[in-house]
């Protein structure tokens, strides 16, 4: 497994997100409106800030007597003329690469990575498919409506603006909607044909909790031990020592049995005991009574699953009390909601590598249908998000500058949004865009010091400057990593509501309410002329 | 009582810009006309005098440099005005995949027509334009002539109180050009206001009741046809066929009255007349062909 689900709360953090949100829209829409006020006054004195307000007026009026009936007029329209502009035979190159896929996916690989093979291939198929299609009619629609003049015949009936901007992205999502679901159920059934017969298509459904990382000492610290591999996704835990990983999840209700599931890595120092794994301990602790549970200890099954059930009623020998000793779990070891549990790598000289999806509570399974459509439905929302992004950008340039407009928002959005973030927060070195091109020239690495003189202390300005205008970008670029929801079905996983869907929901709607306003008055201030 | 304005023009400039703002063409300048209740009303010049220009500013597609537009009581910018207007563009700038049918109905959904009345009016407009039997082929079928005819029937889908038309006889044959022009005539008599713009000047004189001439975006004659066409210098007289001595009498009574004869001679027909009349009788006598004379031969 290599992805973390990163918590997101939307039922406790739904204000803050909505503060940041109302935050980023509110400066930004207050700047412009502010420069569009000064702009007015200073080129048409008094008048010219009366003209912006009536239009800001008559743009509220717009959206609040727009009519649903004339939106899906529009939303037909665009359908109509996608499906008989034959942007339909997407299908068809679907379909021919579902019939020859099986022949390039491995079959000799372990069963289990066949299916995860199987089900990111599906996946991603139908996402690298629909994607283009989406980004290219959206992209193009409008302004070709423009260069053939078909919107004159629309704007000279009572449509409003925003009305074509609504019924744009209703089209082409509804457009998203059908594709997405079409390829998604027979991208279903061919994943249904793939499955080795050794092998099934799993759905699980895990708690994960908190990870805090015990020092050889016992005292709490950052990361557990780097052993040298660059890839920092897992930390790990000296055997033999006081070192451990404290996981404390969150638990709602007692049940009779809990199901306990881990992939852990094991690091080396030796060669150990031969023919064995390494010997790993769960303790089960409650600071607040003392408690510490220890239950049998296990050797790990590397690369693969470890399973354990807790049960209700815990019998175990306490070392304080020199006596064997019966608990109930959820009565004596949970404490206020929640269960902590430290894992201890026993053998002395080895390291066990952990990073907190690594351990979770499994509760019952959900059918794989449930997880596969969730991740159907990320799809979908992806392109609702680049659909938006693509008529709103047509509305105010052409169609080969909107495309690459909304296809660098998604590149950076998807791969680059976290560099930017380096980059801001000074956690990528070597400095600027200049600085780095300097150092580059004069062949300095970024761990040598710049000579203090008056350059470099004018390119370090200039360099600032334009951080702060990555630093504007950045809240501006939405986070797209979440719509890529392929990776926990492939894994075998549910796709978590809080984490994916809603956190890719709530982007798509940031973002749909300011694209529909820049698109609004784009169309309105502008004269529809080709020219 | 004066009749009520439909449009109301004051002073209209329009001078197009390039990418920085500089002024690259005055295609109006200091426009100012009234067009009334249930007239027809023809704007007149050369290409690039204006007319279209002025059609689009009417419509709000563009905006003016200067000057005030007001359609139907409103200003040209606000949308709720083309509610009771329809328009044709000098092309008909339709949607090329859609058919006859969902073109209509597409357009009456504009105007949140129910699926019924939608109904309705697309059969009665695609009858009136005679396009029932090409209902369910796509506009990218169809010739020049056909689509200036659904151009037509989607402006009037609504059953609009003001039409703009531009050049709507451009592309149409002289049977489709009459039936355009009778069809002009016929909503003026229902009480509609239309405005027309070409260069056909025939047309023109055909179905306008006034005429406004633009020449380099500027008014160079406004006013009634007939006034504007008479010639108050001349007078003429259409008699039955007279003989030589006839016309000899005539001349002598003329210059009794220090009057001369200025022309004599047979009236012709327009060849539109011509035309339409063979038509006609080709439609009653299918079989008859014209055969030349014997000389016309050699």
């Amino acid at each position: 497994m290599n992805f973390d689900a990163k918590p997101f709360l939307p039922f406790s953090n739904v204000e803050n997100g909505l503060m940041h949100w109302l935050l980023v829209f509110g400066s930004f829409t207050g700047a412009i409106f502010a420069a569009t006020i000064l702009i007015a006054l200073g080129i048409y004195g008094v008048s010219g800030p009366v003209a912006v307000m009536s239009r800001v007026r008559q743009g509220l009026h717009d959206f609040v007597n727009s009519s649903p009936k004339r939106i899906w007029a529009i939303a037909w329209l665009t359908i109509m003329e996608a499906v008989r502009r034959k942007a339909l035979l997407v299908f068809v190159v679907f379909a021919f690469l579902m019939m020859f896929a099986g022949w390039f996916l491995d079959s000799e690989l372990r069963a289990d990575l066949q299916v995860k093979n199987a089900v990111s291939f599906a996946l991603t198929t139908v996402s690298w498919l629909t994607i283009p299609v989406l980004l290219l009619l959206s992209c193009w629609g409008l302004p070709e409506d423009i260069r053939v003049r078909s919107i004159h015949t629309v704007v000279t009936k009572p449509v409003r603006r925003n009305e074509i901007v609504m019924g744009r992205i209703l089209g082409f999502a509804s457009i998203a909607a059908g594709i997405v679901a079409m390829m998604g159920a027979i991208g279903y059934v061919w994943i249904l044909r793939q499955v080795p017969n050794n092998a099934s298509l799993i759905c699980r459904v895990p708690v994960y909790g908190t990870l805090q990382f015990l020092d050889r000492e016992g005292n709490a610290t950052d990361k557990g031990i780097n052993t040298g591999d660059i890839w920092e996704f897992r930390s790990y835990i000296e055997g033999g020592t006081k070192a451990s990983a404290a996981y404390k999840f969150p638990i709602d209700a007692p049940v009779d049995r809990i199901k306990l599931e881990s992939r852990f890595e094991a690091f080396r120092t030796h060669k150990g005991r031969m023919g064995q794994s390494v010997l790993v301990r769960y303790v089960l602790v409650n600071s607040t009574k003392d408690l510490r549970v220890p239950l049998d200890s296990f050797e790990i099954k590397e690369f693969n699953l470890n399973e354990h059930y807790l049960e209700r009623k815990l019998s175990f020998y306490d070392e304080t009390r020199m006596d064997k000793r019966t608990v109930d779990l959820f009565d004596d070891v949970v404490d206020q909601n929640s269960l902590t549990i430290e894992v201890q790598c026993l053998d002395a000289g080895q390291y066990l590598g952990m990073a907190r999806p690594d351990f979770f509570i499994r509760l019952p399974d959900r059918p794989f249908a449930v997880g596969y459509f969730k991740a159907v439905l990320g799809i979908w929302l992806l392109t609702v998000f680049i659909v938006s992004t693509g008529v709103t950008s047509s509305t105010f340039v052409k169609g080969p500058v909107a495309t690459l407009l909304t296809f660098s928002l998604l590149i950076i959005g998807q791969g680059f949004r976290e560099f930017m973030i380096k980059l801001i927060t000074g956690v990528q070195k070597g400095g600027g865009p200049i600085e780095s091109w300097y150092r580059l020239v004069t062949h300095m690495n970024d761990t040598l010091e710049l000579p203090d003189n008056i350059g470099i202390k004018i390119m370090q300005s200039i360099d600032n400057f334009m951080l702060g205008g990555l630093w504007l970008m950045q809240h501006l670029i939405p986070d797209l990593s979440s719509f890529v929801m392929s990776p926990y079905v492939a894994n075998g996983f549910d796709v978590p509501w809080n984490v994916a869907i809603f956190r890719s929901l709530a982007i798509t709607i940031g973002y749909l309410v300011p694209s529909l306003l820049i698109g609004y008055y784009s169309l309105t201030l502008r004269e529809l002329e080709a020219k | 009582m004066e009749t009520q304005s439909v449009i109301q023009i004051k002073n209209l400039t329009k001078i197009y810009r390039d990418f920085w703002g500089r002024k690259k063409v005055r295609a109006l300048n200091s426009l100012s006309l009234d067009v009334k209740k249930g007239e027809v009303f023809g704007l007149l010049g050369p290409n690039g005098s204006g007319k279209t220009t002025t059609m689009k500013l009417l419509l709000g597609l563009l905006f003016p440099t200067e000057g005030e537009i007001t359609v139907l009581g409103k200003p040209a910018s606000d949308v709720s005005k083309n509610e009771w207007i329809g328009y044709l563009p000098e092309e008909s700038y339709l949607y090329r995949f859609l058919n006859a049918e969902e073109t209509l109905d597409f357009y009456g959904r504009l105007f949140d027509m129910s699926p019924q009345q939608r109904k309705e009016r697309s059969n009665q407009l695609l009858e009136l334009v005679g396009l029932q039997n090409a209902r369910k082929r796509q506009l990218k079928e169809y010739s020049k002539g056909m689509t200036r005819r659904i151009g037509l029937a989607q402006a009037l889908i609504n059953n609009p109180d003001l039409i703009l038309l531009d050049e709507p006889t451009s592309g149409l044959d002289p049977l489709g050009s009459r039936d355009m022009k009778d069809l002009i005539v016929k909503l003026r008599n229902e009480g509609k206001t239309v405005v027309m713009c070409s260069h056909l000047l025939a047309d023109v004189q055909d179905v306008c009741d006034r005429i406004a001439i633009l020449y380099a975006g500027e008014l160079k004659e406004l006013g009634r046809v007939d006034d504007l066409l008479k010639e108050q210098h001349e007078t003429e007289l259409l008699t039955s066929k007279l003989s030589a001595e006839a016309v000899a009498d005539v001349e002598a009574v003329l210059a009794k009255h220090n009057a001369k004869l200025l022309r004599h001679g047979h009236p012709t027909n327009s060849l539109e007349d011509l035309f339409l009349k063979t038509v006609q009788k080709s439609q009653e006598r299918p079989g008859q062909r014209f055969v030349p004379a014997a000389s016309e031969k050699s």
